[in-house]
């Protein structure tokens, strides 16, 4: 159970997917400049993230990594299929946001307007990605460490992008140099609070 | 044709993935032999680094022949098992099971005519994994060399450990305190006490790192005592 | 029906140089930031990351523009990932068979080119519309563009940072012993944030002054 806490408070926090390691940039800095919007994609990220990251850890776990055939036949234990993980990863993580496009498109129209483009763009969104590249680089060895984390990266990303989307809706009053207005501003808002996000990073658990 | 039809999406997609594959197959078959010398190269490079012998990728088979004399695997009591070859043991591997069945690799070198003993380590990163060689005198205490790497530390952060400038700090450290107890060495933030022979500073920036460094040096060096407090039976 | 362009063509220079500076793709589309940032501290990762970006843009668009005819629509997108996917590994495996060292320190950056959006925008934008000839600039130009920035912030991180270029000491020794300091702030990730959003503020006060 502790161990669970920890692997999401780590994630969420002191690993966070957006400040610490930048994953998911462009989705986010493009869509944060309300906090409704962020919030509609935060909440769309974490949804496929939580679904994608556990079963593309299946498939790492039972097809693609060194030796992990035994379970069809002792025979086929020298066969190494990870090249192919980037591959199966993203095919996942593809079909996973058409489905999540579908259900919102249906069930929610008025988001589905305001994030626009984004949602597709959400198999391109790095974090996703990230998180199952992240998930097979670490050898986590069961889904109940996969879970944990890749909620906690979910909601770490959703955190991050709302609270930026607030500082962007303050900022848009403030006298800014013209050059520096819109992307320029929001970079040096972004690394700003990245830095603020460090501090997280020596808390030990 | 009908380009939107099911039929022939169904038919795409399945040629498509047919002609991936074949591709992937192909590269990653072709491919395999260079990337697997590049592993066997490496780990040479890495042995031989940890006895401050730093050669390149085209002399290192020579260099190893010559400075590696001698190879062999040691159980956690420090007995030697038989017919098993040191430089194909997978320390990763070995670290999964339980402590009492770990095969533990030990190199010998020869420098100046004295013996050196390489211990293989293996630990968890911020990112991912990090491994290393450790070389040490023949009175199995003091450190003559190390080697450390990672597979994805943050560059310029916790990637430094795989740099000389912190590499250098172990020379000289020792393993067992003066009442022969293991003590191991540690990474300390923000400066280490110079006179203290478990201590080397940590890396600025790299924490997380330093910490999972100590930790796989402690882990790894754990492994190992059973040879060590023996150590000096294979010296002679 | 068709007309047969010149090789180079005034507007295939176009579709090259826009994207190097008006239009390029990290400063101004805003694309393509994630994997900038990971891979800036030092200037060779950046170089090789650079290289194997153009590539996977020029190959992808290229690869894209002559299948655009034949892709459909409701799979277009899961198409267009399955290329840039296998481009991606290909690249991956080339360079841990060739440049090991590079690649170890590019570890999960290169798989993620796949979700650079440059590379996916470029395809949306450009190659799913045009011959495979302009489309394949394109996606050079494209690639450069973002190698550029990538390049230019190494640069200052790595001589700021370290005060070295391509682990060369560049920063002499008398500055040192006047009392200068390597900037450790300058190695940590956000400051690759803050340099990126200096250099738009820098293009665009330039480009505003043209106008």
């Amino acid at each position: 159970m502790e161990e669970i806490l920890n692997i999401f408070l780590k994630a969420a926090f002191i690993e966070n997917m957006a400040l610490a390691f930048f994953l998911g940039m462009c989705s986010f800095l493009a869509v944060s400049n309300t906090v409704k919007t962020s919030m509609g994609l935060g909440i769309a990220v974490t949804f496929v993230l939580i679904f994608t990251t556990p079963l593309n850890f299946l498939i790492n776990y039972y097809f693609l990594k060194p030796g992990a055939l035994t379970w069809i036949s002792d025979s086929l234990k020298d066969i190494d299929l990870s090249y192919l993980s980037f591959l199966i990863f993203i095919a996942t993580i593809a079909t996973a946001v058409q489905i999540v496009e579908m259900v919102v498109e249906k069930s929610f129209p008025s988001l589905y307007n305001s994030l626009g483009i984004f949602l597709p763009l959400i198999a391109v969104n790095c974090a996703i990605l990230g998180a199952s590249l992240f998930m097979q680089e670490r050898e986590y060895s069961s889904l109940s460490q996969v879970i944990p984390f890749s909620l906690g990266s979910g909601i770490g990303w959703l955190l991050a992008i709302v609270s930026l989307a607030a500082i962007r809706e303050k900022i848009t009053y403030s006298n800014i140099p013209e050059p520096l207005k819109g992307p320029g501003i929001a970079f040096i808002t972004t690394g700003l609070l990245a830095i603020a996000f460090m501090s997280f990073m020596g808390i030990q658990l | 044709m009908n380009v939107q039809s099911n039929k022939y999406i169904y038919t795409y997609s399945i040629i498509l993935i047919s002609i991936v594959a074949v591709v992937l197959t192909l590269v990653s078959v072709a491919l395999k032999p260079f990337q697997e010398e590049n592993r066997r190269i490496e780990k040479m490079l890495s042995i031989l680094y940890s006895i401050n012998v730093q050669t390149k990728k085209e002399t290192v088979a020579n260099d190893y022949k010559r400075y590696i004399v001698n190879s062999f695997v040691v159980d956690s009591k420090g007995e030697i098992v038989k017919n098993k070859v040191a430089f194909e043991i997978n320390v990763e591997e070995e670290n999964k099971k339980p402590f009492n069945k770990r095969m533990l690799p030990v190199y010998v070198a020869e420098v100046n005519n004295e013996k050196k003993y390489i211990i293989a380590l293996y630990g968890k990163g911020l990112w991912g994994p990090i491994w290393g060689f450790l070389s040490l005198n023949n009175d199995f205490n003091t450190v003559y060399g190390c080697y450390f790497d990672h597979k994805g530390e943050t560059p310029g952060l916790g990637a430094e450990i795989a740099t000389f400038e912190f590499q250098k700090q172990f020379k000289n450290k020792k393993l067992f305190d003066e009442q022969k107890n293991f003590v191991g060495i540690k990474t300390v933030k923000g400066g280490a006490d110079k006179n203290n022979p478990h201590e080397v500073d940590a890396i600025s920036g790299g924490t997380i790192t330093s910490d999972c460094l100590t930790k796989m040096l402690f882990d790894g060096i754990k492994n190992y005592i059973g040879f060590l407090k023996k150590g000096n039976n294979y010296g002679k | 029906m068709e007309n047969k362009e010149p090789l180079f063509s005034a507007k295939i220079k176009k579709t090259f140089l826009e994207p190097l500076n008006i239009n390029n793709p990290i400063t101004i589309q805003i694309l393509g930031i994630c994997s900038a940032l990971a891979v800036t501290v030092k200037f060779k990762p950046a170089l090789v990351m650079a290289i194997s970006v153009v590539v996977v843009t020029g190959f992808s668009n290229l690869i894209i523009a002559l299948l655009r005819n034949t892709i459909p629509m409701r799979i277009r997108i899961i198409v267009q990932l399955t290329v840039i996917a296998t481009l991606v590994i290909i690249v991956d495996q080339i360079l841990k068979a060739f440049v090991y060292d590079v690649s170890k320190q590019l570890s999960v950056f290169v798989g993620l080119i796949i979700t650079n959006c440059i590379v996916m925008g470029r395809l949306e934008a450009f190659a799913m519309a045009n011959k495979p000839w302009p489309s394949f600039v394109d996606g050079i130009a494209n690639g450069l563009g973002y190698g550029i920035i990538l390049i230019i912030v190494a640069f200052f991180r790595e001589i700021l940072g370290n005060g070295t270029i391509l682990n060369e000491k560049i920063i002499p020794d008398f500055l040192y012993n006047a009392g200068y300091l390597n900037n450790g702030l300058v190695i940590l990730p956000p400051m690759a944030l803050i340099f990126i959003g200096i250099i738009i503020w820098v293009q665009r006060g330039v480009l505003i002054k043209k106008k």
